[in-house]
């Protein structure tokens, strides 16, 4: 091991190829990583926020909030049925939001909701709104006045809240009737009655399936499908296309970090044979090698993790406001775990070779 | 010829490897090429094959189809300024659609005036509708049950639309694609959303005079009509939302994996000549000349990237079939493989320049310096 690290902090220059390489492939893995939990993210918030665990909508709108209609009648059978503790009115307006002394409005999605979740408070006062963060870079302040829409309907700005975006639109959230208001006086097409929603968030009694509680509204309920939140969040249009896209260029990404690791220590092994017969015939054994080269893969990997991630941050800062991008301490995870096993098992092709390796060769084998 | 290929023989593993690595990363670039362009058409496609070449947004829309409402006296004012020779209003929404298959699918339904601006102008099959309750559907969803003589249901409700004729590169937001009239298009929005109070047109469509330039009218209906902005067909296709992040993201990544392989041959055949040098002086010392060991040279770089290619394209032929199984179809374009391939291996034979300036630099008299070769150290 001694002499891996040796050899390592000696002659540097001979590991720099598998080293670059490496690196530039943690700066493409991050980057891909960055984009897609970004997308995901801003497409998702809403959904990831909620306590509740159930979430109805009308049964032919595929789970699109922005087609989901549920009537105050159909809202009031599910609040009724047995095993549902709380059945809470969920809408949404997609729509332009005039900030003060901003010239191009900025797009947001105007939530109207009944309770608290995860990450906002119980519905303010109406005309007042409390919106996420992600708005911030826009100029707007708590106690600023946000215009929505054509008809620049008004609400004030009381309070941040976060990670709460959906279909990459800033959350803004207020009460239902302000929402109402804001929805019927700009999209008159997609209006919706007094009592209206567009979906209905459900917590079950505690001890009641979900699933159950899920099928009982499909049963009972005329016009409304449940689903889960998980179901939700994959039903959202482009998510699940989003990620398996991306996860397909990840996974292909890691398969060349992987050939590239193998690729150097096999060139790097047979370079060496002649050394390794010598070392193998003084009572160095085959383990003894092999643990040296993979001690010398993982720091090969370590220090492209380092170098890639640090130049990752750094391209963060740099990358345009149109590239969706955060880069977060999962995503680094799972690509440093992800980049050592792949090292591991690059590295281990190398081993059959020496293991191969006669010691008797070591005797004239210059 | 035959040198280059007797070392390639004798070194089978290392060249297999750095073979795969480039298949793999070609096969990335273009994967994701493949991708990004399938995705960018299924995304405008709507938009950018209809006939008018002017498309006038409400000013708030900040240039989004779908955020965009046009108030009556806005539309007409529009034509009424000079150069529009003819106007119409386009409406588009996304709908549950069940087509004659019977699964319920996410599908964008654009409405216009039939005859007037906004009709699909890349018709491959049958004819545009006539009349109301027709549709030309967009041409690479007919195997799912959008074909010509199929009847889809819009729900709720039992509104039945008939589709007479196929679109070439038609989809818009990523979704099967129909062309309605315009009242077909209002009756579909009451039916569906019983509580809308009004249907207005998300956009008006505009075609100019003859001999007026569409961005000479957009300019005209810009200055002359409060609350719109108009914009000639081709900047409202690379202004939806979505359009400039999808390219930016790409091309990061794209930059980012034809660097990656530029760097991994590049530095292979350079550890690959480092590792040689003897060998490579003593040839040129027993006559090999040096324009001999560039060619040779060269011939590795261009057959692993060639080989490199000939595995990736059929991967990326494979992966995107597989990947097109979902609500999503890509389709490998010719032109963008080879377009691919060139750059890949011009890029290869640049990244080798290193590589063949040692090859060069190589002086046969070191050879004499060999202490295997009986020379003196």
């Amino acid at each position: 091991m001694k002499l891996s690290w040796r050899e390592l902090t000696r002659r540097p220059g001979r590991f720099l190829t598998a080293g670059v390489a490496l690196t530039l492939l943690v700066l493409l893995l991050l980057i891909l990583g960055g984009i897609l939990d970004a997308l995901i993210g801003s497409s998702t918030g809403v959904l990831r926020a909620q306590t509740a665990p159930l979430i109805g909508y009308s049964e032919d709108s595929k789970g699109s909030l922005g087609r989901s209609r549920v009537t105050a009648a159909q809202h009031d059978s599910i609040a009724a049925l047995p095993d549902v503790h709380e059945a809470t009115g969920l809408g949404v307006a997609f729509l332009a939001g005039h900030v003060p002394d901003l010239a191009e409005p900025a797009d947001v999605a105007v939530f109207g909701y009944e309770a608290p979740n995860m990450r906002v408070p119980a519905p303010p006062a109406p005309g007042q709104a409390y919106a996420d963060t992600s708005l911030e870079d826009t100029g707007l302040a708590v106690g600023d006045t946000l215009e929505l829409g054509a008809a620049r309907t008004p609400v004030e700005v009381i309070g941040w809240v976060s990670d709460t975006d959906y279909n990459l639109q800033s959350g803004v959230w207020v009460e239902p009737r302000t929402w109402r208001e804001a929805l019927n006086a700009n999209i008159p097409d997609a209006a919706v009655a007094p009592g209206t929603f567009q979906a209905v968030l459900v917590t079950p009694e505690e001890g009641a399936s979900i699933t159950d509680v899920a099928a009982e509204i499909d049963r009972q309920v005329d016009g409304v499908a449940a689903l889960t939140i998980d179901e939700a969040i994959a039903g959202i249009p482009g998510v699940e296309q989003q990620q398996s896209v991306f996860t397909s260029i990840i996974g292909t990404t890691f398969a060349v970090a992987g050939i590239v690791v193998a690729l150097f220590f096999a060139l790097l092994t047979i370079e060496r044979v002649g050394l390794l017969g010598v070392l193998k015939a003084i009572g160095a054994s085959s383990r003894t090698l092999a643990a040296g080269l993979t001690l010398q893969a993982l720091l090969i990997a370590g220090g492209a993790l380092l170098v890639g991630g640090a130049l990752a941050l750094g391209l963060a800062q740099v990358i345009p406001d149109a590239v969706p991008f955060q880069l977060s301490a999962g995503r680094l995870g799972f690509t440093a775990v992800g980049l050592v096993v792949t090292a591991l098992i690059g590295s281990a092709l190398s081993f059959r070779r020496i293991v191969r390796i006669d010691p008797a060769s070591a005797v004239g084998g210059a | 010829m035959r040198f280059a290929l007797g070392e390639m023989r004798r070194a089978k593993l290392r060249f297999a490897l750095l073979t795969g690595a480039v298949a793999l990363l070609v096969f990335l670039i273009l994967f994701q090429q493949t991708l990004a362009g399938s995705l960018l058409g299924q995304f405008t496609g709507g938009l950018a094959n209809q006939s008018a070449s002017v498309l006038v947004y409400a000013a708030d829309a900040r240039r989004s189809v779908d955020g965009s409402r046009i108030l009556p006296q806005q539309a007409a004012a529009v034509a009424d300024v000079a150069g529009v020779a003819e106007s119409g209003p386009i409406g588009e929404g996304s709908f549950s659609v069940r087509p004659s298959d019977g699964t319920l699918t996410d599908t964008t339904i654009f409405g216009y005036r039939l005859g007037g601006p906004g009709a699909p102008t890349t018709l491959s099959s049958g004819r545009l509708p006539a009349t109301d309750g027709e549709a030309v559907a967009s041409a690479q969803d007919a195997s799912k049950g959008f074909g010509i003589g199929a009847q889809v249901r819009v729900v709720p409700g039992e509104s039945t639309i008939t589709i007479v004729g196929l679109a070439d590169d038609a989809e818009f937001n990523v979704q099967p694609t129909l062309f309605v009239s315009y009242p077909t298009y209002e009756d579909l929005v009451r039916t569906t959303n019983p509580d809308a109070t009004a249907v207005l047109p998300n956009l008006i469509g505009v075609e100019p005079e003859s001999g007026v330039a569409p961005t000479t009218v957009a300019a005209a209906i810009g200055s002359e009509v409060d609350g719109v902005e108009a914009l000639d067909r081709d900047t409202a296709v690379a202004s939806l939302p979505g359009v400039s992040s999808i390219q930016q993201s790409f091309g990061i990544i794209l930059g980012l994996a034809f660097v990656v392989v530029v760097l991994l041959t590049g530095f292979f055949f350079l550890i690959l000549t480092v590792q040689k040098t003897p060998s490579l002086t003593l040839l040129r010392a027993v006559g090999a000349g040096g324009g001999f060991l560039l060619r040779s040279l060269l011939l590795q770089v261009v057959i692993v990237i060639a080989v490199g290619l000939a595995i990736a394209i059929p991967l990326t032929i494979v992966a995107i079939n597989a990947a097109s199984s979902g609500g999503f179809t890509a389709t490998v374009e010719p032109s963008t493989i080879a377009t691919t391939s060139v750059a890949i291996v011009v890029l290869g034979i640049v990244a080798s320049i290193g590589a063949m300036r040692r090859v060069a630099r190589i002086d046969p008299a070191n050879a004499t310096a060999r202490l295997a070769g009986g020379g003196l150290a």
